[in-house]
């Protein structure tokens, strides 16, 4: 089995390698003179006004954690779905019980307006 | 002995990326060698045949979890100068609870390895194993009581992001998009036929 | 020929043998991936002429055809183009993480492809838990997308890596529920052994039985790779390009090789997953038996493939662009629920035994 992730890892190293060798040939071969001008960054034509890491909207880290929460319910997904035939019916109702769970959830997130994008 | 080697070029990699962690000074870079760390754990985890364990770390951890650190150090402005100012007075704390979990890390090792035997690697298993099936056939019949608490904790944890993290601005105006949807022409555009207006 | 290659086969087999197995076992694997990526690399390059030359016929205009033959030389006067222009790194950008942020977008689109069932019992990595390898990989992708936004301290960059980091990240829910569905038929994590379940005279695809996820999931892989009708990352109009307004030259151009490979990849998944990968849909006819027709192999994937590219760049001709809160209404409030009530279908229909999930 282990083996069996060698051209995975191999795969994953040329693949690096391949942008690197293409960055560095852009960087080579790029040149070009910088000013202060062309490295200000883009902002219609005006001086920068101040930092741009600027705090943001509490609504995306409640997508990030929401998120967070429906990948770890696919992770319990995922072997469920390929043992249905060691499981049986008991398995397939215990996941039953637990998707259901999880949708009172969800049925909670919709109703609180957590999905609303506003 | 090529595992070996792998082995512990990995646990140096997981080594330096997790001093990098603690040592950095933007938290950024703290993110993204925790990011690493996870990664080179779960080859590591893949070297003891721990196959959907592995990529599920790297799905769930680094896919998931990480987004949302890098999330919240990109966008909360922290004052690194007001941290370090904090530093002393916090200084006490930090190092009695490091000293607890030092010594707490000790004794479970020294209890855990008193006598017993070092595991050796599990064996190879046979072609057409798959890691994945054989963990799912006990997760949903012997250990279903965990299973379901699972997602009990999960609900839970659905509900205190929202109540936390829920804020409604009043005064917002939004669409209804049901009804936007809905809307047909008749209900919008009249048609008039209307004599042609000369001169 | 044949003569040649046996001759030189000659010269080198002792060299081969002498090599320890692992060495081999390296180069055997190299020297598939390198064929690999050279295709990747090339449809890339002409996926993007191709889809100028199609919106260009969709829009009543001719499209480029000023470089060689046809404008079919376009695509490396492009590249070459991108090669010589300028990086330009802003000033207060972050240097290390702004040139390492376009490698994170391509290594995971490119790596990716290691399992992917190419033809019957084929796939570089035959890996077991191929699909979740592949999950796994696509939702790395969003690390190029935040950190380019980051390290550009530049606003736009900003407001645009964060749309589409919330974007990617409630489309990959309903990815990962339709994917959940396609392992319910397929019974296996191993793509090569889900394409197998599709195989054969019967004709027995997943997207007869999984119709509902397949839109979900093909509609959530266009919203993944960020393009129109969901590109408002990019936003031209808005936020001019998004993540990377302030890239340029080849860190650019690494950009666009990640998107479209991405697009390739989303297609190539769609076809293994749902409509047989390498599959003929003529096997079982009897007319047809023995003919190229009737054969499954690398042809029909990359049919079905072509396919679902030209369905990318027909979405991009046709429609407008979603506003954001139409995008995330779209991920969370109906892909979501959809595929939630298909798995409970599918589970309701492995208990009374209809179905290939029959157990």
């Amino acid at each position: 089995m282990l083996y069996g992730y060698l051209p995975v890892l191999i795969f994953l190293g040329i693949a690096i390698a391949l942008g690197v060798v293409l960055l560095a040939l852009g960087l080579i071969l790029g040149g070009g003179r910088k000013d202060d001008e062309k490295l200000s960054p883009y902002e219609c034509g005006f001086e920068p006004f101040e930092d741009s890491r600027i705090k943001f909207d509490v609504r995306y880290y409640l997508v990030a954690i929401l998120f967070i929460i429906f990948d770890l319910e696919i992770a319990f997904l995922f072997p469920w779905a390929v043992s249905l035939d060691a499981i049986g019916a008991f398995g397939i109702i215990a996941m039953a019980v637990f998707l259901t769970v999880l949708v009172v959830g969800f049925v909670y997130e919709w109703k609180k307006g957590a999905l609303e994008w506003d | 002995m090529l595992i070996q080697m792998f082995f512990w070029s990995l646990a140096a990699v997981l080594l330096g990326a997790s001093i990098g962690v603690i040592t950095s000074r933007n938290p950024v870079f703290s993110a993204l060698y925790l990011v690493l760390a996870f990664f080179t754990s779960a080859v590591m985890w893949l070297l003891i045949e721990a196959e959907f364990l592995a990529v599920v770390l790297v799905l769930v951890y680094v896919g998931a979890v990480m987004v949302l650190f890098l999330f919240v150090v990109m966008m909360i402005d922290i004052n690194t100068e007001e941290l370090r100012k904090g530093f002393t007075r916090f200084a006490p704390v930090g190092g009695f609870v490091a000293l607890v979990v030092a010594v707490e890390l000790i004794t479970v090792f020294l209890v855990r390895n008193s006598g017993l035997p070092v595991l050796s690697n599990p064996p190879p298993h046979p072609e057409g194993y798959s890691n994945t099936k054989e963990l799912g056939a006990v997760l949903y019949t012997e250990h279903v009581y965990a299973f379901e608490l699972a997602s009990f904790i999960l609900l839970l944890a659905i509900i205190a992001a929202i109540v936390l993290t829920m804020r409604k601005r009043p005064g917002l105006k939004v669409q209804n998009i049901a009804r936007q949807v809905a809307v047909r022409r008749q209900d919008r555009v009249r048609l008039v036929s209307m004599e042609a207006e000369k001169d | 020929m044949t003569g040649i290659i046996n001759s030189l086969w000659a010269i080198i087999e002792p060299y081969w043998n002498w090599l320890p197995t692992l060495i081999q076992d390296v180069i055997i694997v190299v020297l598939q991936i390198a064929p690999l990526l050279v295709v990747i690399i090339l449809c890339v390059a002409y996926l993007t002429f191709w889809e100028r030359k199609i919106i260009g016929w969709m829009q009543n205009r001719i499209g480029p055809n000023r470089v060689g033959p046809w404008g079919l030389f376009q695509p490396f006067a492009d590249t070459i183009k991108l090669i010589l222009k300028e990086v330009i790194v802003p000033r207060d950008a972050n240097r290390f993480l702004f040139l390492i942020a376009p490698l994170l977008s391509i290594s995971p689109a490119l790596a990716a492809w290691a399992v992917v069932p190419l033809f019957p019992d084929f796939a570089i990595a035959d890996v077991d838990a191929g699909l979740l390898y592949v999950l796994a990989l696509t939702s790395l992708g969003v690390y190029g997308v935040i950190i380019a936004g980051w390290a550009t301290n530049s606003k736009y960059a900003f407001l645009g890596a964060m749309r589409s980091a919330a974007q990617i990240v409630s489309y990959e829910i309903a990815m990962g529920f339709a994917l959940v569905g396609v392992l319910m038929a397929g019974g296996s994590l191993n793509l090569g052994e889900i394409v197998a379940a599709q195989a054969g005279p019967d004709n027995s695809w997943f997207l007869l039985w999984l119709f509902p996820l397949f839109i979900v999931y093909f509609i959530s892989g266009v919203a993944e790779t960020n393009r129109a009708p969901f590109d408002v990352a990019e936003g031209e109009s808005e936020i001019v390009a998004g993540f990377h307004v302030e890239y340029s030259g080849v860190a650019f151009a690494i950009f666009f090789l990640a998107e479209y490979a991405n697009m390739i990849l989303i297609a190539a998944l769609t076809s293994v997953m749902f409509c047989g990968g390498w599959d003929s849909p003529f096997s079982g006819i009897a007319a047809l038996e023995g003919s190229m027709l009737a054969a499954g192999g690398l042809h029909w994937l990359c049919i079905k493939v072509a396919f679902f590219l030209f369905c990318f760049l027909w979405l991009r001709a046709t429609f407008p662009r979603y506003r954001y809160d139409q995008i995330m209404r779209l991920g969370w409030k109906v892909f979501i629920p959809v595929t939630i009530v298909w798995i409970f279908i599918e589970g309701g229909l492995a208990l009374i035994g209809v179905g290939p999930w029959s157990t």
